[in-house]
């Protein structure tokens, strides 16, 4: 069984990239659980056509307990078991303990059966604090892919996280994978991306081009495999799960300095584009 | 030598750490509201948290306290959903059961990580005029040496406030802080004697604690009082300085427990000064009471010559600041006992330090004497340390003031113990206390007592 956790910028795409790629490993015969692990709860929307999943803390505060897995865990697109973590109400309780509450749950209700090849934490933007690294602890995920695009906020975002993963590195088996691109169609994003992913010591393990199909798609509460499998968008999410399928470069990543990754934003043009957007 | 290579690895290791510590957490300061007449504590806390505290500073309940005191009992599902709406709940179920005068919520560690907002929630009973405060705490804040000041200052601020109706002083009308509720095992005790002598002299004392105290109609009449006494190197110092300027009480610092003649009556001669009260009275009051406590001596003069030997030669303490400094002072200029070692282990913050160290410099009223003073709240180390001297003295008779906790020191050293500090499990406390003129005689009871028990 494989442990994957996705993580990335906030709205640069996880879920849907998540998403996309099971179902495409679904395609490929493997057994898959996507659990998300944001208190929006929407990582499994577009499996289940339809945010049709009771969170595993929504259950736990109405029943006080959870014992059935039923309850929590539904199965979606190709046969994927799709759980949601689920959190409290903005702005009270601690998100962050409620992660580490509902993977216990799952653990405690047998969720991690022996047939499963793959599980996926869709985790939400950043590794803000222990509750959040919970999925990349210990005897949890031991891969982990970043989501980014060529634009300066997600490869921050993504360097940042790349120092919790070097943290529980040292603890723990978890390693980098790959950057996975979800392109935002930036100059020269992929020679940017890949340069990044190089200089973390990792690699950029797929470039997704931007494609309004998958916009389509989320209209229709569908991955694009499900949506419209004939597409050339389904097509790229299909390579990119092979290429999850057949990765073997797993890494403690470098993270670099604040100035060291200005200066590959500097190299590759980012810096002086967006000056140029800010002319007045 | 192997104690003082323990100390040395201790101190090398174990930063950070400290072994027995004779205070609590920032949540302690519930003791203090259980020591309000009727007076509530609703701790947001797990559930251990309260038992804990009392069974390391507190001898039975109180009104509501220990066991009694109403409880979130947090758990999980409030860490991850938040536990306001159980609070809530646990508040009206609190002044449906509970009659009380004054209800103070008082928030463990988790509610405090969680965010958990207990103001809004208090803020809530406090708009339908419920005698309640919030006090939000999380025990890592702080010890309850620092929340206890902060728990004063906000029954202050959100409740005697209500009720102040005017700006205008109350002739000899003064607010005490001294002793620490249950920090001060002897609090009840030595609250009243101060609250006596106080008002011998003809001062109107609101004590806020205790048997003595009126009550929360007392902590009403704050804001009146003429000025404020903080008896104590440092605890109640913020509280005062509070007041000075809330309400413009001007405020005397007394740095120690009055124990005894001598320091009862210079206490008094410095509130009289202060507080520019009828100096004849005082006088008198003074010269009445130091005749009948000395007449109490000298009927036992013969005795405590003959006993000199008997009485022991080395003294040492392992104590809160303001004991040690009263202790000594009381052994030394009363009772002619040369005060030892004092291991302070109040926590007490760097900068009243000095203060101490210079009334320890200062101890003897007839001659120049130094006393050895250590800072350190770990008490762990402390015996080490106190192990470590009293191989110089193997052949004399040694007095430990200290805790339950140095109970089995005491015996190893074959040393007689007079617990003043927390944990007290060897002794049953009601109302004995050691300040005042009455206290003396008291503290030279008991050490005796303790003395003569083990003497062949």
């Amino acid at each position: 069984m494989r442990q994957i956790a996705i993580y990335g910028k906030g709205g640069i795409g996880k879920s849907t990239t998540t998403q996309n790629l099971t179902a495409g490993l679904a395609e490929l015969g493997k057994n898959v659980m996507v659990v998300g692990c944001d208190p929006k709860a929407d990582s499994t929307r577009l499996l289940l056509n339809g945010l049709a999943q009771k969170t595993v803390l929504d259950t736990l505060r109405e029943e006080g307990e959870v014992d059935d897995l039923d309850l929590i865990m539904k199965r979606g697109f190709g046969g994927i078991r799709c759980v949601e973590s689920g959190g409290p109400e903005p702005g009270v309780g601690c998100a962050g303990r409620g992660i580490i509450t509902s993977i216990g749950m799952l653990e405690d209700l047998g969720a991690y059966t022996d047939d499963l090849d793959y599980v996926f934490y869709d985790v939400l933007g950043d590794v803000v604090c222990g509750g959040f690294a919970m999925p990349i602890r210990e005897g949890k995920a031991k891969e982990i892919y970043i989501v980014a695009s060529g634009e300066m906020m997600a490869l921050y975002a993504a360097n940042n996280i790349c120092k919790g993963i070097q943290k529980y590195a040292k603890q723990g088996g978890v390693r980098l994978g790959g950057i996975i691109c979800n392109s935002r169609n930036v100059d020269r994003e992929h020679d940017l991306l890949n340069a990044f992913a190089k200089e973390l010591g990792s690699q950029l393990i797929y470039f997704v081009p931007r494609d309004n199909e998958v916009q389509r798609a989320e209209i229709n509460r569908k991955t694009v495999i499900d949506h419209n499998p004939e597409h050339p968008q389904a097509r790229e999410y299909r390579h990119l799960a092979e290429a999850i399928e057949n990765n073997t470069q797993f890494v403690i990543p470098k993270p670099m300095t604040q100035e060291r990754l200005e200066e590959i934003l500097i190299e590759f043009g980012l810096m002086e584009n967006l000056k140029d957007n800010y002319v007045i | 030598m192997v104690a003082k290579v323990a100390v040395a690895e201790k101190e090398h290791k174990m930063s950070g750490t400290i072994e027995q510590p004779r205070f609590t957490c920032a949540l302690g300061s519930c003791q203090s509201v259980v020591a309000i007449k009727k007076g509530v504590p609703i701790l947001h806390s797990g559930p251990g948290c309260g038992g804990q505290i009392s069974r390391l500073i507190g001898q039975g309940e109180g009104y509501a306290g220990g066991s009694t005191a109403p409880c979130t009992n947090a758990e999980e599902a409030d860490v991850v959903f938040g536990g306001e709406k159980k609070l809530r709940s646990v508040i009206e179920n609190s002044f449906k059961v509970i009659d009380g005068d004054i209800y103070v919520v008082l928030t463990g560690c988790t509610a405090a990580i969680t965010g958990d907002d207990i103001a809004a929630v208090t803020g809530e009973f406090q708009e339908e005029d419920k005698p309640i405060v919030y006090v939000e705490e999380g025990g890592f804040r702080s010890n309850n040496y620092a929340s206890h000041e902060r728990l004063v200052n906000a029954i202050i601020d959100q409740y005697v406030d209500k009720f102040k109706y005017s700006d205008e002083k109350e002739e000899g009308l003064v607010n005490v802080f001294a002793s620490i509720p249950y920090q001060d095992p002897y609090w009840s005790g030595n609250l009243e004697g101060i609250k006596k002598v106080l008002t011998d002299i003809g001062l109107k004392v609101n004590i806020l604690f205790g048997n003595e105290s009126d009550g929360v109609e007392e902590w009403k009449r704050i804001p009146n009082a003429q000025f404020n006494i903080v008896i104590g190197p440092w605890v109640g110092v913020k509280i005062a300085k509070h007041l000075k300027v809330k309400y413009g009480q001007p405020f005397l610092q007394f740095p120690y427990l009055p124990i005894g003649a001598i320091e009862t009556s210079r206490f008094l001669r410095s509130v009289a000064e202060f507080g520019h009260l009828d100096e004849i009275r005082v006088e008198n009051y003074i010269k009445k009471e130091e005749a009948k406590y000395y007449a109490h001596i000298e009927k036992m003069a013969d005795f405590m010559l003959e006993f000199r030997y008997g009485i022991p030669r080395r003294v040492y303490t392992i104590a809160d600041s303001s004991y040690a400094l009263g202790f000594s002072k009381f052994l030394l200029n009363e009772l002619g006992i040369i005060p030892g070692p004092q291991y302070i282990v109040d926590d007490i913050p760097e900068k009243y330090q000095d203060r101490v160290k210079e009334e320890f410099d200062n101890i003897s009223i007839l001659q120049k004497r130094t006393v050895e003073v250590v800072f350190d709240p770990d008490a762990g180390k402390n015996q080490l340390r106190l192990e470590e001297d009293a191989k110089n003295y193997e052949d004399k008779r040694i007095l430990i003031l200290g805790s339950s906790w140095d109970k089995n020191l005491a015996d190893k050293l074959h040393a007689d113990l007079l617990i003043i500090s927390v944990p007290v499990q060897h002794r049953l406390i009601m109302n004995c206390g050691y300040t005042g003129y009455e206290g003396g005689l008291r503290a030279i009871e008991d050490i005796y007592d303790r003395v003569l028990a083990t003497y062949r």
